[in-house]
């Protein structure tokens, strides 16, 4: 039986080579290209008749365009408003990355660190850019919570900063590994079942109930990491 | 396997797992020493980001060029629609209210009016009844005079055939009792005298 991480291998399909540098085409830029199709076919065929009353597909583009709308609002206020195209492609693009990832034999690029990481950090260092220029150095009482005591800010603001270096670690750490997690497990319980023959049945009912809660996990991790990147960009604008 | 505290239970159960795997025996290939984890190999990072930057950024220009402008125009056209219909609403609404409203005036005018038409009648009424009984009161007190006045008349009338009568039986009386006629003018003064003074 192979690996249960053996299915995060990426196998170059256009291999590309710039400067030294392996820039191949691999699985999983080929998931990413199937979402960014996807996403682009989700927004554009369902809202192409743009019915007054909507139908299925377009009530899930709608509804997801107000769902992020919503977060955004809630979480950021007005001033948030000139980011949603990035929060709205960001989280359909990792919700659609997760999803797609349930498919068999597709693969899962945000089961990839550096993936995760890369995004996380676009966020942190966007967040932190908006920030300062928005507050200039003013930004940096972010890292002295207000009512703090003079005596205890020695204590507090390291601990401040170093929970918001943290930021894009735990942003990336938690999405890469819910999604790997999840896919190792139900590799797990798939070659379980293909051992025990008949009695393959039980992990296999399993496998289905893991199916239904991976897709579950699909949805939230990607709610988690838009919510948070909101939650980052509140805190950038609005200095707690 | 790495995985940071914040990789949740899940991360854990899948440690366990892999823990019962090799336990078992069954999974001979994820034998610690052999398994390389995939997503820690640095080889395949720049090929990684530079796709994802890639996918990234097409998805990004076409959800905000087209996307999202797209569904704005969607519901912002509901929203007005919405505002539109209820704008309507509320304006039929007032005017219905205004119609009734009319109507009502109308109603309590025309009421009013039919209220002082019947006044009116009747006191049109009572008045012409009251002219009609002054009138008929009038013509039966002319009546009533005439009448009176017609007796007296012909009562005079009769008074003068007595007064005529009597001094003509009286002269003839008087003839045959002394064979002597006597001066009609005194006897009928005579008669005259003794009318004024008995009854007439």
């Amino acid at each position: 039986m192979a690996s249960p991480v053996e299915q995060f291998a990426l196998k170059p399909l256009v291999p590309l080579h710039v400067g030294g540098v392996d820039l191949s085409f691999t699985n999983s830029s080929m998931w990413m290209a199937i979402t960014v199709i996807g996403v682009t076919a989700f927004l554009t065929l369902s809202m192409r008749s743009g019915r007054l009353v909507p139908g299925r597909w377009q009530s899930m583009a709608e509804v997801s365009y107000e769902f992020i709308a919503n977060m955004l609002r809630e979480n950021v206020g007005s001033e948030g408003r000139g980011y949603f195209p990035f929060i709205f492609t960001l989280f359909l693009f990792i919700l659609f990355g997760n999803l797609f990832g349930m498919i068999p034999y597709a693969y899962t690029f945000t089961s990839q660190i550096i993936v995760t990481f890369a995004m996380a950090i676009t966020v942190f260092v966007g967040v932190t850019v908006i920030g300062l220029v928005r507050h200039g150095l003013h930004f940096f009482t972010l890292f002295v919570p207000s009512g703090t005591p003079l005596v205890m800010a020695p204590l507090l603001v390291p601990i401040e900063i170093i929970s918001y270096f943290v930021r894009p670690v735990s942003l990336s750490v938690r999405l890469f590994a819910n999604m790997m997690a999840g896919h190792t497990m139900m590799k797990v319980f798939g070659g379980f079942a293909v051992l025990m023959g008949v009695l393959g049945v039980a992990p296999v009912a399993l496998l289905v109930a893991l199916t239904g809660f991976e897709i579950l996990v699909a949805f939230l991790q990607a709610y988690v990491f838009t919510v948070l990147t909101c939650l980052y960009l509140h805190d950038a604008i609005h200095l707690h | 396997m790495r995985i940071s505290p914040d990789g949740t239970r899940r991360a854990g159960a899948a440690a366990v797992l892999a823990g019962s795997i090799l336990a078992s025996g069954v999974a001979r290939a994820a034998d610690d020493s052999g398994v390389k984890l995939p997503q820690l190999d640095i080889q395949t990072y720049p090929s990684q980001i530079f796709w994802l930057v890639v996918s990234f950024a097409v998805l990004y220009v076409l959800v905000s060029r087209v996307a999202v402008p797209r569904i704005f125009e969607v519901l912002e056209e509901r929203q007005e629609r919405i505002a539109d219909d209820l704008d309507k609403a509320q304006t039929l609404q007032s005017e219905a209210a205004q119609a009734q409203a009319d109507h009502e005036a109308l109603l309590a005018e025309a009421r009013a009016r039919a209220a002082a038409a019947v006044r009116e009648a009747q006191e049109a009424a009572s008045r012409a009844g009251a002219e009609r009984e002054e009138g008929a009161r009038a013509r039966v007190a002319e009546m009533v005079a005439e009448a009176e006045r017609r007796i007296a008349a012909s009562r005079a009338g009769a008074l003068e055939n007595i007064r005529d009568v009597a001094s003509e039986a009286a002269v003839e009386a008087v003839a045959r009792l002394i064979d002597s006629r006597p001066d009609e003018d005194a006897v009928t003064r005579a008669i005259a005298a003794v009318a004024q003074d008995g009854r007439p």
